[in-house]
Formats: structure tokens, C-alpha cells, sequence
């Protein structure tokens, strides 16, 4: 996303990216990032909290209008819950390119754990 | 255990074997390229905004995205856009998504695209005005040239066109 947030910014729009993957902005140059640790498919907040959605809306929405250099990112306080292991974001069954990939995921962590 | 030192840590939800195969591919350093700024013009509660997400939200009067030519070729994903009116209810939507549950999506779609949120906030003057479009495409993109040479051009010629200062840009 950070790719449209690029182009966007590159044909006339100010952009604010909510996103709980922040690493990317190494990788892309993002213009403006507000990061929250939540899981992935529910960036704004969890099913039906609407007080939640809207603190986390309004806290970036307040970053929107502070930050003032390209690739600016703020790390929003907000905290998720649940365990990692609980939030169940994963789909019902893993992606074709997880399934492609499964070797190498597995050697990779493998060696993570070194 | 929370992320270290009030910084978000993007691989907090991933299993380890995952999070140590996606972080092969993102670079230590950070980048130090040129980054594209547009300066907000106006304050925020004269801005008006257009929502963008890549969770596949399509409306149920749309085609869905194509899931089934990616389960026959897992490095491609459907590089074309939905419109979504500002009015859409729940009720309008539907969502397709292989690397994430849509489940959450289904019950609410604010989780990840805020469009109730923004409603309130263009009706209480938190914001200047909420476009009659915002938009959905579909985040699984490992080759992105489609998606920024021929979609986005179009959502951006949409997005002039309805007087859009700024856009809210939630991935999946």
C-alpha cells in the first residue's frame, strides 16, 4: 500500500496510511505512516467498537495534520487485547503463495531459531 | 508480551517462521530515497477525504475479485479496483481475501474500512467532508505495475474530480 500511497501523493493527494506493518517504510519510503499493533484485517479496531474505531481515526487523523516531513511515521499507543495467538486472522486455509512457499517458511524460521 | 519501547512491531501477530521469511525480503536500514509529499492545504475539519483499502471489499452489485485465477497462480493477484459509494451499508458489501480471515469484515466493515466513522466525522464537523467515493482493491500484489499503471490512474483521475484533498489508506 505504501506503492499507492507514492502515487497518490505524487499526483496531488495527501496521504495518511494506517498500517500495522510499518517495517515496509524501510523498503518503500512511505509518506506518512501511523503504525498501531493490531492485527492484520481489522487496522481500525475490533468488530462493533465504535469508540475504539474512532480513537484510533482521531489519533491519526491528528498525525495527518502534524507531520510535516516526507516518510514521517508515528507509533500509536493503542494496544491489542488479545493474545497474538487468539486474534485468529489467519483465513480458513493458507494462501496458494504460503503453499508454494512452505519449505523455504519453514527453513527460514528454522534458522531464525539458530 | 507488548512491542518494545512504544514502537509497533509489524511482525507481532505473525507466527516466527513467517515473520523470518517476510523480514528476509525488508531491508535493515532505513530508506533513504526521495518520498513524494503533498502538504495537507487545509486544516482537517475543511479537508475532504476519500477512504482507500486493499482488504477486497467490493459491492455486492460489482464482480468479486478474482480469487480463483490466483489458486491456479499464487504469484498473481487481481490488480483492479471497486468503487465504494459513501452511503454503503454493510448490508451492500462483500469481501474477498485469501491471506487474511474476512470473517471480522463481514460483521463490521469499519475494522478496516471506516466508512461509518467518516460518516460521523463529516456529520459532526470533524473533518471537512467525506467524498461520495472512496475505494477497494485487493492488497496481494507481488508484481504492482498493473495496479499503479492502469488502476490507479483512474482512481485518481475519480478522486479529482470529486474535489479530494487528502486520502485514508487502510490495508488489510
Amino acid at each position: 500500500m505504501g506503492l499507492v500511497a507514492r502515487f497518490l501523493e505524487e499526483n496531488g493527494f495527501s496521504t495518511i496510511l494506517l498500517t500495522m506493518t510499518p517495517e515496509f517504510n524501510r523498503e518503500i519510503g512511505i509518506p506518512r505512516i501511523a503504525a498501531i499493533e493490531y492485527p492484520f484485517g481489522r487496522v481500525v479496531g475490533d468488530v462493533n467498537d465504535t469508540e475504539g474505531q474512532r480513537r484510533v481515526l482521531l489519533e491519526t487523523l491528528s498525525f495527518l495534520s502534524h507531520a510535516k516531513t516526507p516518510g514521517e511515521v508515528v507509533h500509536l499507543p493503542f494496544t491489542w487485547p488479545e493474545d497474538p495467538r487468539n486474534t485468529k486472522w489467519h483465513p480458513p486455509e493458507a494462501s496458494p503463495i504460503i503453499k508454494m512457499y512452505l519449505q523455504a517458511i519453514k527453513k527460514a524460521g528454522a534458522e531464525k531459531r539458530k | 508480551m507488548p512491542a518494545s519501547a512504544g514502537k509497533v512491531n509489524g511482525f507481532y501477530f505473525m507466527p516466527p517462521s513467517l515473520s523470518a521469511w517476510i523480514g528476509q525480503t525488508i531491508p535493515d536500514e532505513d530508506f533513504d530515497g526521495d518520498i513524494p509529499w503533498t502538504p495537507l492545504k487545509k486544516p482537517v475539519s475543511e479537508t475532504v477525504f476519500s477512504l482507500m483499502t486493499s482488504a477486497g471489499i467490493n459491492m455486492q452489485t460489482d464482480p468479486d475479485f478474482d480469487m480463483q485465477r490466483e489458486k491456479q497462480e499464487p504469484t498473481w493477484g487481481d490488480p483492479s479496483y471497486r468503487k465504494i459509494p459513501k452511503t454503503a451499508t454493510q448490508a451492500d458489501i462483500h469481501v474477498n481475501h485469501l491471506h487474511i480471515n474476512t470473517d471480522y469484515i463481514k460483521q463490521d466493515m469499519n475494522v478496516t474500512l471506516p466508512l461509518g466513522r467518516f460518516r460521523e466525522f463529516e456529520a459532526s464537523g470533524i473533518i471537512g467532508g467525506l467524498a461520495p467515493t472512496s475505494y477497494s482493491y485487493y492488497g496481494y500484489q507481488t508484481d504492482p505495475t498493473a495496479l499503479l499503471e492502469e488502476t490507479m490512474p483512474k482512481v485518481a483521475a475519480d478522486m479529482k474530480t470529486e474535489g479530494v484533498d487528502a486520502v485514508f489508506l487502510t490495508p488489510a
